[in-house]
């Protein structure tokens, strides 16, 4: 054999198999739904987990608001609203919550929902390892669920809390018992079956890395869904998500600020709504413990052209004066908003004999945060404070901040969600608490948050937490910059965006209201 | 020669050892780990340290290697720290998404590389090989992420020709729903391949015109075409057979980039998310994967050049 038909003969050996194994993977599959009744939402990557109990992730959490359902939920401005619960009543003395549920709710398989699958949920949910339990705990002890009767549940806690009070009925996605009833480890990231619930729709095919794939659940207690097929399509590049936009491949997608403008004449609207996130310019208390130069650092700023040096327009962001976001209904503007006055800060300096030189970390990735940085440096620089600029991962920074004195940095930049009832915020300003990055102690603070958790009055609560905002305001290790927005582009021939109604995290409250042109 | 590849591939071992031992340590040397990345500020300590217990983080290094380690040499990948499926099940279905893209590419490539090196070649020195070499140095030049994005702007949305995302429209598995998905990746990844292999062959092909049997035939009056056709083209084949080889591992890591841009479902995007969150049994497993693929790629080439050339005798090459 010539040598030339030698090397295709060899080369053909070594490919053919593996072209073959290539395109064996093009099997069949369900016949494909019909584009014009189908609703396609880009998301950035898989859900971490697509298990009610333990998912916490953005797309988890998306995905199980659309095949299940919570007893309730904790809209924006504070208000309860009722899901699968007909009434929720705490009892006066704070120690116990009875639901009843809405009668005639059934699962997507047409079996009826009742007290025991809530109790099933809410049991298995309780067990530390399945992975998410943290708000069924009040102290050492757990919070219990028991059927009452058909349609009732009784949640007795261990002690008085009024945060578990506003939260024992949200956030929690309930599951059904006969059909995960013998499943004994919850700690997985997938169930079998895949997925079963009450919410709009039904999850009937996963490709992984690919798409998500639902049809309408006709059995919705809140009504069937318009659009037929709704499809989760996993775009993990920003670009090709603008241009699915922009071509109408995908429907709706988050977008950029800085997108928003490159989608300009393109056929969709953009909605943006508040997160209730803080971004913040963070400080290390015991890398910074002279009072005077922490104030006038944040004297030295001014959060209105950060903000807008970094989000472009005030249509995406609001600006953030308290530990809590705007829009929480605790968040008082009474306190100390720091905003720019530089003759004060170089006052400050000058009665302290200061010099500074600061180090400020961002995570490199975070075109936002790099921006905010850059702004922060020339600012502090106007008054007489120097900024050094540390680019780091965004998870190794935190791992950093953990170090507390001995930490490479002064200051970070941050954000956090962390949903409406104000204890929560506790886990970043109590003393030693476990997302107290500033390695910040005000006893002050810690025996505030205490009042606060056991007081049932509202009106003394926001009393107590507003409070507790204007001591840390005043400890100056913390300075509030922002709620950035989501905004989300929706094509214009999706109907229904204001009823479907936009909230944090999920995106969208009930994905049943959309309906098509 | 099986006693020769039965001995390189007993080196494979060792090597594979090694190389999986690095990567694993060098992923310690990050100042953080997997949980870490999935840890949100409203997770109390405890509940963190269960998750670090559940995924075995909490054990020492050389504790988690060996445990991986053990599992592997039973055939068991394990599972991702992130999704908890399994990385065997996660590979064998993106691996052929993979291979469906980056063979044809590469094979296109090939083909095309070949036939514009010989002609450069044969034109050295002249306009049409100046043409040629610019073609390959702006190819070469070129991110493939913004060529990338420069098709997807023209065909993908000025043009509305091509569907952008993805490997198949949404319940369609049908082979011409394929071929439009896989028409601009394809693309790329030729546009990424060809310009060092068009050069490998050119300069191939311009050190055989110095070959003393190039003069003979020369002499004989031999034209330019005769010459290519019957006497370089073939021996320069010698050495592109040898290529394919080495190219073995592309069809794992090969396309990473373009798959991200583009949402494919390979293993590149796979690769990306696990190294993203400090993965480690993912990143471990692909990197597994490639590494077997390079040692396998280069005996491959070593035993298709004596295919192709009796001339060589690989008892000769193996001591």
């Amino acid at each position: 054999m010539k040598p030339a038909a030698r090397a295709i003969l060899a080369a053909l050996a070594l490919i053919g198999p593996l072209f073959a194994a290539g395109c064996a993977a093009d099997d069949t599959s369900p016949a494909p739904p019909d584009q014009t009744d189908t609703f396609t939402f880009a998301i950035s990557g898989d859900p971490s987990s697509l298990n009610p109990i333990n998912t916490g992730d953005r797309w988890g959490l998306t995905t199980t608001n659309v095949v299940y359902s919570p007893l309730a939920r904790v809209e924006a401005d504070g208000t309860v609203r009722n899901e699968l619960a007909e009434s929720i009543e705490p009892a006066a003395d704070g120690r116990s919550v009875t639901v009843k549920l809405k009668p005639d709710v059934v699962w997507s398989d047409g079996e009826p929902l009742t007290a025991a699958d809530v109790v099933f949920t809410y049991t298995n949910k309780a067990v530390k390892d399945n992975g998410n339990a943290d708000l069924l705990w009040i102290g050492d002890q757990p919070i219990t669920a028991t059927a009452v009767d058909a349609l009732t549940v009784r949640f007795d806690l261990p002690e008085a809390s009024a945060a578990a009070l506003s939260n024992i009925a949200t956030e929690t996605y309930i599951i059904p018992q006969h059909i995960y009833g013998d499943v004994t480890d919850f700690s997985g990231a997938e169930l079998e079956p895949l997925a079963l619930g009450s919410g709009p729709y039904k999850l009937v095919e996963y490709q992984r890395g690919e798409y998500l794939r639902f049809e309408a659940n006709e059995l919705y207690y809140g009504g069937a869904p318009a659009i037929q097929h709704l499809v989760f399509r996993i775009v993990p590049n920003a670009d090709s998500v603008k241009t699915a936009l922009q071509t109408g491949e995908v429907d709706g997608a988050s977008v950029s600020p800085s997108q928003v403008a490159d989608l300009a004449g393109a056929p969709v609207d953009i909605h943006s709504y508040a997160q209730g996130r803080v971004g913040y310019l963070g400080v290390i208390e015991p890398r910074v413990p002279d009072l005077a130069l922490r104030q006038a650092l944040f004297f030295a700023l001014d959060r209105e052209e950060i903000n807008l040096a970094a989000y472009l327009d005030p249509a995406y962001f609001e600006n953030a004066y308290s530990i809590l976001p705007p829009g929480n209904p605790y968040a008082t503007t009474d306190l100390e908003r720091y905003d720019q006055d530089v003759e004060r800060a170089r006052t400050l300096l000058a009665a302290a004999g200061l010099n500074p030189t600061l180090v400020l970390a961002y995570a490199a990735s975070n075109a936002a945060q790099a921006t905010q940085a850059t702004i922060i440096q020339q600012q502090g620089a106007a008054a007489g404070i120097t900024i050094e600029l540390s680019a780091l991962d965004g998870t190794a920074l935190y791992e950093e901040v953990e170090k507390g004195a001995d930490a490479p940095f002064d200051l970070f930049l941050g954000g956090y969600i962390m949903g409406i009832d104000p204890d929560a915020y506790s886990l970043l300003f109590r003393t030693a608490a476990s997302a107290n990055f500033f390695s910040y102690s005000n006893p002050v603070v810690d025996a505030l948050f205490d009042q606060g958790l056991v007081e049932l009055d509202d009106a003394r609560r926001e009393t107590i937490y507003g409070d507790i905002q204007r001591a840390i305001a005043g400890d100056a290790i913390f300075y509030p910059i922002l709620d950035s927005f989501d905004n989300l582009a929706i094509n214009q021939r999706v109907g229904g965006v204001a009823q479907a109604k936009l909230i944090p995290v999920y995106h969208f409250e009930d994905w049943s209201k959309f309906t098509l042109a | 020669m099986l006693v020769y590849v039965a001995r390189r591939l007993a080196q494979v071992v060792p090597l594979l050892a090694v190389v999986t031992l690095a990567v694993f340590f060098a992923l310690r040397l990050a100042p953080y780990d997997f949980v870490d990345s999935i840890t949100t500020p409203n997770m109390t300590a405890e509940h963190v340290a269960i998750v670090r217990s559940r995924y075995g983080l909490d054990d020492p290094a050389w504790l988690q290697y060996l445990r991986w380690l053990g599992r592997v040499v039973q055939g068991d990948l394990g599972y991702s720290l992130a999704s908890q499926h399994s990385i065997a099940a996660d590979l064998a279905q993106r691996l052929p998404n993979t291979i469906v893209l980056v063979l044809p590419a590469y094979l296109t490539a090939l083909i095309l590389a070949i036939a514009l090196g010989l002609v450069a070649a044969a034109r050295h020195g002249r306009p049409l090989d100046r043409l040629i070499d610019t073609i390959g140095a702006v190819g070469i030049a070129m991110p493939p992420f913004w060529f990338a994005l420069l098709l997807i702007y023209l065909f993908g949305y000025f043009l509305g020709l091509f569907p952008i995302i993805g490997m198949h429209t949404v319940g369609d598995r049908g082979l011409p729903d394929l071929l439009r998905h896989l028409f601009l990746p394809y693309l790329v990844l030729v546009v990424a391949f060809f310009p060092d292999l068009t050069r490998y062959v050119r300069s191939s092909a311009i050190s055989q015109l110095d070959e003393d049997y190039v003069t003979v035939q020369r002499a004989f009056g031999a034209s330019d075409a005769q010459l290519f056709r019957r006497h370089v083209s073939r021996n320069v084949l010698l050495p592109v057979v040898t290529q394919i080889g080495l190219a073995l591992p592309m069809l794992v890591t090969g396309a990473v980039i373009t798959e991200t841009v583009f949402s494919w479902p390979g293993v590149g995007t796979y690769f990306l998310q696990g190294a993203r969150a400090l993965d480690y049994p993912v990143i471990l497993a692909v990197l597994l994967l490639s590494a077997t693929l390079v040692m396998v790629g280069n005996l491959l080439a070593d035993v298709l050049y004596v295919v192709v050339d009796p001339r060589v005798r690989l008892g000769k090459t193996a001591t």
